[in-house]
C-alpha cells in the first residue's frame, strides 16, 4: 500500500541517499542471510537435484545413470496412473478448499462468540492438528471399515442403513473416505490462523460498528471478513500447495489402491521411485508436481492482485 | 545494483555446494565399465587405499540392519553376541528396522552411498534389483551351500553365484476355525469342489467364509498363485518368469482370475475386502471374533496369534489349498517364501569379515534359535524341532513335491507391483481376469525382456 | 435467559464441531487402556479395566530417549526456525527493493517441492557434512522445510502492522535490528505462535526424514521409536496408541501456552492502537 513512501522520503535529501541506501542494503542482507543460506542448501538443492535425476533413466540405487533428456516427461504424459492421480489431486484442492477453510474459519469464530467453556472448545477443537498422521490413519482405518466400523454403526443407529458401505474398500468411495479424513486434520491449523487474525484486528472497530447498531453478521461481513481478506489468500495458497503434495494419509490408509482410485502425484511418485526403483521417472513425477504447483499459485496470486486492483 | 550481486553471489555459493555434493562423488563408486569388473568391494570405496593398509586383525566395525522382532530379533542378537567373541576386534552395531518403511531406507542408504555392510532381503526380484545394480558381494565361495535347503537358497542364488544366506522359511496353508467347522460339519477339503461347497454352507450361515485384507496386496495374491498353480501345474509360473513356453496371459492365468471373482461373486471374502489391511488386524480381527472360518495366511499367522489372542492357537488348524479337478498341480504343492536373507553390500569395507558374519547369522545355531522361538521353518538342514506346530509346518514342506515362491518377491519390483495390484482389481471386480493377465504380461515382456 | 435461548443454536452447533473433532482422540485414549486381545474383540468399547500395561511398556522399552530426542530435535529446530524466519520476513515484509518479489517467491517455491524425492541428495548432503545419525543431522532439513510456510506467514502478519510505527522510530534514528527486535517482533505473537505451533507439530510427528537420516536408537526420535511396536506382519495398536498419546502431551502443552500468550498478547497488542 503505502511501502513506496520509504523511498520517497529518502529522495528529500538525495546527500543522505546514497549512505542510507547502503545501510539498506547491508541490513537487508543481513535479515535474510541466515534463512537463505540454510534454505539454499537443503531446499534448493534439492529441488535442484530433484530437476537433474528427472531427466535420467536411474534405478536410484546404481551408478548407471542414462541421459533420456525429457524423455521422462513425454512418458508421464502417457501414463494413465499419472493423470487419475493429478485428478485426485484436484478433487483433493477442491475439497480442501471448500471445507478446511470454510470449517476453520467457522471454528475459529466460535471461539470468539460468547459461549462458556471455552478453553475446553478451544483445545477439543484443534485436537486433529496434534495427532499423529499413524494414529489418525489406524483409527480412521477401523472407523470406516464396512463390517463392524464406528461410521456404520452411526449410520444404522440414526437409520440410514441404506449408507452402509465398506468406505474405504469401494473404489467409488475410497477417495472421498481419504478427502474427509485430511480436511478434518488440517481444518484445525485454519482456525488457529485465522483465530491469530481476528485477535489482531483492533477492537475500536467493532465498538464504532456498535454505535452503528450493526448486526452480527454485518460486523462480521463489514469488517472481519475484508480484514481477513488477505490470510484467507495466504491459507489458500497453503490449502493448494499442501493439498497438490499430499501423502501422509493416502500412504498410511490405502496405499494408493483399490485399483490405484486414490492414487496421488505424491504417493504414485514413492511408488515408482522407491517400490518400482525408478528414481529418474519418480523425480519427472516430483518436478512436474513442483511445476503445477507453482502455476497455480502464480494464478492465486494474480488473482489476488486484480482483486486488490479493482478495490 | 548493489544488493543484487550479493545475492548472485549467495547463489553462486550454493551452486558450488550443489557441485560439491552431486552423486557422482558417493553413488558412483564404479563410473566406468573397465572398473564395474567386480573384484573387492573395497577397490572401488573412497579411502580403500587406508582400509588396505590394515591387517585383518585390525579393528572393525560392521553394520547390520534386520527387520526381525521379537524372538527372531534376540536370536539375531544371540548370532552377533557369539560372532563378536569369535571375532574380538570387530564390533557389530545391529539395527532394527520396521518391514514396509525398510525398503525406502535400504534404497536411500544404498543410492546414497553409505549402506549397511549387511543387510536383510528376501531374496527374489527385490535383491537382484541390488545384485544388478552392482551393490551386493557375491559370496558364492565364502559360504558352505550344501548346509541350506535348496528351495530356500535359491531365492538369493543369480547366474549360479550366492548373493545370501537364508535363514528361515514360511509356507502358506489355509488355517481355519476348528471348532466351525464342526459346528457346521465341514471337513477339510480334498478337491476345490470341496472348498466351494465349504464357502457355501458357511455363507448360508452368514459366516464370511475367507477372512482377507487385501489392501495389503499380497495377501490377495495367495489365492492366485494357489489357483493358478492347481490349473497350470508347478512350472507355468516358471516358464512365464523365463519366458519359456507360456506366458503370464495364459488360460490358466485366466482361469485363475476368473476363479477368485467367482468367489467373490459367492461372497466368499469379506465386504470392501480392499480397504483392509493385515498389518493392523483387520482379517484377524474376523477370525477372533469367530465372523470369518478361514484365513490363507503364511505360518507366520501363527506368531500374531500367539501375540494377540493366545487361546485362540488351539483352534486352529490347517490344509494346504486343495487340487483343483482336471488341473495340472497338485495338492501338495506348496506356495512359501524366505526371510530373512542375509547379504553383504557391495560398498562394505570389510567384505570378508561381513561374509563371516553373514555365515554365523545363517547358521544351524541360529536358524534352530529362530525356528524353536519364533516359529519359522529353518532354511538351514538339520535343525531339530521343539515345536510341534513348526514341526508340521517343516514336514508340510518337505513331503511338497515343489515350492512355488511368492511372485511379488520373485519378480522384478516394476512387475510385482503390477501382478499386485491387477490381483487386487479382480478382488474388487474392476477389472475383467483378461484384461488384468494381459496387464501383468505386458509389464513383463516390458520388463523381463528388456 | 432470553440470551441463552438465543444463543442455543450456537451451542448445538459448537457441541457437534466438539464431538466430531474430539472423539478419535478419545477412542485413541482409551484404546491405549486395552489389551490386544481386547482391543481386536471389541474396538469401540469403553475398557473393561484401565489398565497401564502399555504405558508401563513404554516405560521398558525406554520410550524417555525417543521423547528427549523429539523435544530437542522440535524445541531447537522451531526457536531457530521463528526467528531466522521472522527475520527473514521482515525486509520483504516491510522494506522495499528490487528483488524483494523474487526472493519471496523463491522462500514460497520451496513448499512445493515433495520431500521424498529430495531424500536422496539430503541423504548424500547429510553424509558429507558428516552428519548421518546425529540429531543436528535431522534439524538442518527440518528447518530448511520449515522455512517457506513461515515465511509466508510472518510476511502475511507483518504487512498488516501499522505503517506509523516503525516511521517514528526510524526518525529517532533507530536502526533496522533495533526496530525489528524491539517494536516489530513483539507485535507478531499471534504469529509466531501459529507458527510454533505449526512447525512443532510437524517436526513432532515428522517421520521419513528421521528415517533415513538417523540409524541407532540412540538418535531415534519418537515416530522412530514407534517401530518397537511393529512385528513384521502386525502392529501392536494398543501400544502405539499408548505412546502416541503420551506423545500428544507436549503439543498439547505447546499449544496451550501459545495460545494463552495469544490472549496475552492480545492485551499487549491493544495499546498499539
Amino acid at each position: 500500500m503505502n511501502r513506496s513512501q520509504e523511498v520517497s522520503l529518502d529522495t528529500v535529501r538525495s546527500g543522505v541517499r546514497k549512505k542510507k541506501k547502503n545501510k539498506d542494503t547491508w541490513a537487508i542482507i543481513g535479515f535474510i542471510a541466515p534463512a537463505f543460506i540454510i534454505y539454499g542448501v537443503y531446499v534448493i538443492y534439492s529441488i535442484f537435484m530433484t530437476f537433474y535425476y528427472s531427466m535420467f533413466d536411474w534405478t536410484g540405487i546404481d551408478a548407471n545413470m542414462v541421459f533420456l533428456g525429457l524423455e521422462n516427461y513425454v512418458r508421464l504424459f502417457q501414463d494413465g496412473v499419472f493423470w487419475t492421480s493429478i485428478q485426485n489431486n484436484f478433487l483433493l484442492v477442491i475439497a480442501s478448499l471448500f471445507t478446511q477453510l470454510p470449517i476453520g474459519l467457522i471454528m475459529a469464530l466460535l471461539l470468539f462468540s460468547p459461549i462458556k467453556g471455552m478453553r475446553l472448545f478451544r483445545s477439543v477443537y484443534f485436537m486433529p492438528f496434534l495427532m499423529s498422521t499413524v494414529a489418525i490413519g489406524i483409527l480412521f482405518i477401523f472407523i470406516y471399515e464396512g463390517n463392524y466400523g464406528l461410521l456404520n454403526a452411526v449410520l444404522g443407529a440414526i437409520g440410514l442403513e441404506s449408507l452402509q458401505t465398506a468406505w474405504i474398500g469401494k473404489e467409488s468411495t475410497a477417495i472421498w473416505a481419504v478427502i474427509a479424513t485430511v480436511c478434518w486434520q488440517f481444518a484445525p491449523f485454519y482456525m488457529i490462523l485465522f483465530r491469530a487474525t481476528i485477535v489482531g484486528i483492533p477492537e475500536e472497530l467493532y465498538e464504532a460498528a456498535d454505535i452503528d447498531g450493526a448486526s452480527g453478521w454485518q460486523r462480521f461481513k463489514s469488517i472481519t471478513l475484508p480484514l481477513l481478506m488477505p490470510i484467507i489468500i495466504t491459507s489458500a495458497i497453503l490449502s493448494v500447495i499442501g493439498s497438490l503434495k499430499y501423502f501422509d494419509l493416502i500412504y498410511v490408509m490405502t496405499g494408493g489402491g483399490p485399483n490405484n482410485s486414490t492414487e496421488l502425484m505424491a504417493t504414485y511418485m514413492y511408488k515408482q521411485t522407491f517400490t518400482n526403483f525408478n528414481m529418474g521417472y519418480g523425480s519427472s513425477i516430483s518436478f512436474s508436481m513442483f511445476i503445477i504447483a507453482l502455476i497455480v499459485t502464480v494464478f492465486i496470486l494474480l488473482g489476488d492482485r486484480s482483486r486488490r486492483g479493482n478495490e | 545494483m548493489f544488493n543484487k550481486k550479493l545475492l548472485w553471489m549467495m547463489l553462486a555459493a550454493i551452486l558450488l555446494i550443489f557441485a560439491a555434493c552431486g552423486p557422482s562423488d558417493s553413488a558412483d563408486t564404479e563410473d566406468t565399465p573397465d572398473n564395474s569388473t567386480e573384484d573387492t568391494a573395497t577397490e572401488t570405496e573412497e579411502g580403500s587405499e587406508d582400509n588396505e593398509m590394515e591387517a585383518e586383525s585390525e579393528e572393525a566395525t560392521l553394520t547390520l540392519w534386520h527387520i526381525e522382532t521379537g524372538p527372531s530379533e534376540e536370536a539375531i542378537e544371540t548370532a552377533v553376541q557369539r560372532f563378536e567373541e569369535n571375532n574380538p576386534n570387530v564390533t557389530v552395531e545391529v539395527s532394527q528396522q520396521e518391514n514396509d518403511p525398510y525398503k525406502s531406507q535400504l534404497s536411500v542408504a544404498m543410492g546414497g552411498g553409505n549402506p549397511p555392510d549387511i543387510f536383510h532381503s528376501w531374496g527374489g526380484g527385490w535383491l537382484k534389483q541390488f545384485v544388478d545394480s552392482d551393490q551386493v558381494v557375491d559370496i558364492t565361495d565364502s559360504v558352505d551351500a550344501s548346509i541350506y535347503n535348496e528351495a530356500a537358497l535359491s531365492v538369493s542364488t543369480f547366474d549360479d553365484q550366492i548373493y545370501g544366506a537364508p535363514v528361515s522359511m514360511d509356507v502358506v496353508p489355509v488355517f481355519y476355525n476348528k471348532d466351525m467347522f464342526e459346528e457346521y460339519g465341514l471337513e477339510e477339503p480334498e478337491t476345490y469342489q470341496d472348498l466351494l461347497d465349504i464357502v457355501q454352507t458357511l455363507t448360508d450361515n452368514d459366516v464370511t467364509p475367507f477372512a482377507l485384507a487385501n489392501q495389503t496386496k499380497w495377501t490377495g495374491s495367495f489365492y492366485l498363485m494357489y489357483l493358478a498353480e492347481r490349473i497350470g501345474g508347478p512350472e507355468l509360473f516358471n516358464e512365464a518368469f523365463e519366458r519359456s513356453g507360456r506366458t503370464f496371459d495364459d488360460e490358466a492365468y485366466v482361469e485363475a482370475g476368473s476363479k477368485i471373482q467367482e468367489l467373490v461373486d459367492m461372497g466368499a471374502f469379506p465386504e470392501g475386502v480392499n480397504g483392509m489391511n493385515y498389518d493392523t488386524g483387520q482379517s484377524r480381527q474376523m477370525l477372533y471374533t469367530e465372523s470369518a472360518a478361514m484365513m490363507t495366511m503364511g505360518g507366520w499367522l501363527v506368531n500374531n496369534v500367539r501375540d494377540e489372542m493366545p487361546e485362540f492357537e488351539e483352534k486352529l488348524g490347517f490344509f494346504l489349498f486343495p487340487s483343483v479337478e482336471g488341473g495340472e498341480g497338485a495338492k501338495n504343492h506348496v506356495v512359501g517364501g524366505v526371510s530373512p536373507v542375509f547379504s553383504v553390500a557391495q560398498q562394505s569395507e570389510h567384505p570378508e569379515i561381513a561374509a563371516e558374519l553373514v555365515n554365523e547369522l545363517a547358521s544351524l545355531e541360529t536358524a534352530t534359535e529362530m525356528s524353536n522361538n519364533a516359529g519359522s521353518i529353518s532354511a538351514v538342514n538339520g535343525v531339530e524341532y521343539e515345536d510341534s506346530y513348526i514341526q508340521e509346518m517343516s514336514e508340510l514342506l518337505e513331503s511338497s513335491e515343489a515350492m512355488q515362491t511368492y511372485y511379488d518377491q520373485t519378480l522384478p519390483p516394476e512387475l510385482a507391483q503390477v501382478h499386485l495390484d491387477t490381483t487386487q482389481a479382480l478382488f474388487g471386480l474392476s477389472t475383467t481376469p483378461e484384461e488384468a493377465m494381459a496387464e501383468v504380461e505386458a509389464s513383463a515382456q516390458e520388463v523381463i525382456e528388456e | 435467559m432470553i440470551r441463552m435461548i438465543k444463543s442455543m443454536p450456537l451451542y448445538l452447533l459448537a457441541i457437534i464441531i466438539l464431538i466430531v473433532m474430539g472423539l478419535p482422540f478419545v477412542i485413541m485414549l482409551l484404546t491405549s487402556f486395552k489389551g490386544q486381545m481386547e482391543f481386536m474383540t471389541s474396538p469401540w468399547s469403553i475398557p473393561e479395566s484401565f489398565s497401564l500395561d502399555n504405558y508401563l511398556l513404554l516405560v521398558e522399552l525406554e520410550f524417555f530417549g525417543y521423547f528427549v530426542n523429539s523435544l530437542i530435535v522440535a524445541v531447537v529446530s522451531v526457536v531457530i526456525v521463528i526467528i531466522i524466519s521472522a527475520m527473514a520476513s521482515y525486509p520483504l515484509a516491510r522494506l522495499k527493493f528490487r528483488l524483494n518479489r523474487p526472493i519471496f517467491i523463491l522462500f514460497m517455491v520451496g513448499m512445493m517441492i515433495p520431500i521424498h524425492t529430495t531424500l536422496v541428495p539430503i541423504f548424500i548432503l547429510t553424509n558429507k557434512m558428516g552428519l548421518y545419525d546425529s540429531l543436528i543431522g535431522l534439524i538442518g532439513p527440518y528447518i530448511a522445510f520449515a522455512l517457506p510456510i513461515s515465511v509466508v506467514i510472518f510476511t502475511q502478519f507483518m504487512r498488516d502492522i501499522p505503517k506509523e510505527l516503525e516511521e517514528s522510530a526510524k526518525i529517532d534514528g533507530c536502526s533496522h535490528l533495533r526496530l525489528f527486535w524491539n517494536i516489530i517482533f513483539p507485535l507478531l505473537t499471534p504469529a509466531v505462535a501459529t507458527v510454533a505451533i505449526y512447525n512443532f507439530i510437524h517436526i513432532w510427528n515428522e517421520f521419513i526424514f528421521a528415517l533415513v537420516l538417523t540409524n541407532s536408537s540412540q538418535n531415534a526420535t519418537l515416530p522412530i521409536g514407534l517401530r518397537e511396536f511393529y512385528g513384521e506382519f502386525s502392529v501392536n495398536i494398543p501400544g502405539i496408541m499408548a505412546a502416541l498419546t503420551l506423545g500428544s502431551l507436549p503439543l498439547l502443552l505447546v499449544y496451550f501456552i501459545a495460545q494463552e500468550k495469544i490472549v496475552t498478547g492480545l492485551a499487549a497488542g491493544s495499546v498499539k492502537g
